[in-house]
């Protein structure tokens, strides 16, 4: 009898899932186009142009990128800090990161795209280095770990609501994007987050078996010839660009870095290999889903993404909280 | 009940700073200049063609009265909830009591009524029960292992959650989205005298009720057993305890929306003043918490003058430092 490939099989099922909500995508919103428009349109222009192939064509690329990068993000913080818990928006690197463009943006709003990606990267980096700092000099339990990530999260977010409220740009665009939107997005943002998404994931397939081995002990790891801090270090600095990267682009969405990975490893179980592709793919799924939501639960009112994905993101952590029995 | 030096300290540091605390924040920040003897003339004099006293009477006492009320509400409700709990990390925002208050209040204003069509604050007290319990409940309060973390870590889920349908609720059915978003961040700016009107009753309530208990509270510190035995009802306490923490709670977000943290921080403050007995517990923080959000508020007028902050912000930025701080020296200990 021939032996099914399941991590194959799950591959194509998920694969088929994100091009299936992406078609799905096209089809929603405030305006009904029927099918043959939408495929006369992608094909050669029409009277719809605008519409499907400047406004949600882009935003289709952008919430496949975006979630991919949270995903993938998790997955690594996850993979490093083994603690279950972990992820970038719940350590407060996703926070860090808005803080800081936030910042950009009002007091330099024509700010160029290089120049925003680079300080939601420093944010984020600035955020991070905190967290470790905390955790290093601590020593903290899993739980105490989060709650910390959350504490300073809660901070920095702070930070935005101060700025946005001080400079109030216009508020109802603030709030959409303070709580993580693909509203208002175009093709410029589309090479960032997929060019980012292309240097990277060939990186973290290289880091893949690395963090397999740094699994089986510190020391076992070693005697592998793998350095681990220095492994650690490369594995979270990359899933710290990763989500600033994500941000920049989507605003702060919470809850899709620490699902995607759990959803992979229930899936895949815990080899790396498996793992980073899956939850980049996951997490592509799950905010393209949410985004379609967002933009069609109740046309033309734009919900944010994040409000969906942390309507679902919050119950899922306290199943988790529930589960958790190490304490 | 014997006073050690510490306690007099306190008893003589407490009212200058709530004297200075008063002046300061009934003058300071004003597009309008503002100065003491507008104040005394004011209070003893009141001639209702001078302007500045004009402002003063219908803008900045009711102002300054409110915001008082709310940190002493809150931080009474944090005493209450720490001592239930025995948990130093528990208040009425981190375990989601103001968020589940704010989110009824959202849902109810824009026109979801759940319970029909009812006043604010009967919204906001059953969204701060429901998410109140659904926290205990989920956080383990009750099982034999009960982790004090877990309860928190609970208790920001559930706001994570109850934000969350806040937001979407907001943006879904409200073009006034400004503010309410003022408002969900919990906000001093236009308060008059009906708010104080519709905040006292309740807050007096939940005040004399937090007093009542507070001398089982003692005994209930020395842990369940011995409490029994000296014959307090635990049930009825705690029950007693959970109303006082309600009516504090809701009546507060009803009125200025979640400030959060000063329930967090104020009973460390007044911890370290003077010891573990709630019979000046909860005076000293009622002291502390609305000096605390009166500085709170003055800074939020004056950090990006003449523009008004929403005081939760300033409390939230002063209160997550501290609740780092708390989370890394409780492994310690």
């Amino acid at each position: 009898m021939k032996t099914i490939n399941l991590p194959l099989l799950y591959f194509v099922i998920l694969s088929s899932l994100v091009l299936l909500f992406s078609m799905t995508s096209l089809f929603v919103g405030a305006s009904n186009i029927s099918m043959a428009d939408i495929i006369h349109t992608l094909f050669e222009q029409g009277e719809y142009d605008f519409i499907i192939n400047q406004y949600r064509l882009p935003r289709i690329f952008l919430a496949l990128g975006v979630g991919a990068g949270l995903g993938l993000s998790g997955a690594l913080i996850q993979g490093v800090i083994r603690n279950p818990l972990a992820s970038p928006d719940l350590m407060g690197i996703s926070a860090g990161a808005g803080l800081a463009a936030t910042a950009l943006l009002v007091f330099y709003a024509a700010a160029p795209v290089y120049l925003l990606l680079l300080t939601a990267l420093s944010g984020g980096l600035i955020a991070a280095a905190i967290i470790l700092f905390i955790a290093y000099k601590t020593r903290p339990t899993p739980m105490r770990l989060a709650l910390i990530g959350i504490a300073i999260s809660t901070f920095l977010s702070s930070g935005i609501d101060f700025l946005m409220i001080v400079n109030p740009i216009e508020i109802n665009t603030a709030m959409v994007w303070l709580t993580g939107s693909l509203w208002g997005r175009n093709w410029t943002q589309v090479p960032l987050i997929w060019g980012t998404l292309a240097v990277i994931i060939p990186f973290a397939f290289w880091l893949a078996w690395r963090l397999d081995v740094m699994g089986l002990g510190e020391d076992c790891a070693t005697s592998l010839g793998i350095r681990p801090s220095k492994l650690q270090l490369m594995a979270l600095l990359t899933a710290v660009i990763l989500a600033s990267i994500s941000v920049a682009v989507a605003g702060t969405i919470a809850f899709i870095g620490l699902l995607a990975p759990h959803l992979a490893r229930m899936l895949f179980g815990h080899h790396h290999k498996y793992l980073i592709p899956s939850s980049a793919l996951l997490g592509g799924l799950m905010l393209i889903i949410a985004d379609t939501l967002a933009r069609g639960l109740q046309p033309p009112l734009e919900l944010p993404a994040g409000v969906l994905t942390s309507l679902i993101g919050a119950p899922y952590f306290i199943f988790l909280l529930q589960r958790y029995k190490a304490w | 009940m014997f006073l050690s030096t510490r306690h007099y300290i306190a008893l003589l540091i407490v009212p200058i700073l709530l004297v200075l605390t008063f002046s300061y924040s009934l003058i300071a920040w004003s597009s309008f200049p503002l100065n003491f003897s507008h104040v005394y003339a004011y209070l003893f004099h009141f001639d209702d063609t001078s302007i500045e006293q004009q402002i003063l009477a219908t803008t900045r006492v009711p102002r300054l009265l409110t915001g008082m009320l709310i940190g002493t509400n809150l931080a009474v409700a944090g005493v209450l909830m720490q001592g239930l709990t025995r948990n130093p990390l528990a208040s009425p925002s981190v375990l989601g009591i103001n968020s589940g208050a704010a989110c009824f209040i959202a849902l109810s204003s824009i026109g979801i009524h759940i319970l029909g069509d009812v006043s604010s604050l009967l919204a906001a007290a059953v969204g701060g029960v429901v998410s109140g319990v659904l926290v205990i409940l989920l956080g383990g309060f009750f099982s034999d292992r009960a982790n004090p973390l877990k309860l928190v870590l609970a208790g920001i889920a559930i706001n994570a959650l109850l934000i969350g349908v806040t937001r979407a609720a907001v943006i879904l059915a409200d073009d006034r989205a400004y503010s309410v978003i003022t408002w969900l961040s919990g906000s001093l700016a236009n308060i008059d005298w009906q708010d104080w009107q519709s905040l006292w009753p309740t807050s007096l309530l939940g005040l004399l009720i937090a007093f009542y208990v507070a001398k089982n509270l003692n005994l209930l510190a020395l842990g369940n057993d011995i409490a029994v035995s000296l014959g307090i009802n635990i049930r009825f306490t705690r029950f007693l305890s959970c109303i006082a923490i309600v009516l504090l709670t809701a009546s507060s977000v009803a009125v200025v929306g979640p400030i959060g943290f000063i329930g967090l921080i104020v009973p460390h403050i007044a911890r370290r003043l003077v010891n573990n007995n709630f019979l000046l517990l909860i005076p000293v923080s009622a002291l502390i918490g609305s000096c605390l959000i009166a500085w709170a508020d003055s800074l939020a007028r004056g950090i990006a003058f003449p523009a008004e902050t929403p005081v939760g912000v300033i409390t939230a930025l002063i209160g997550t430092p501290f609740f780092v701080y708390l989370t890394i020296r409780n492994k310690m200990s």
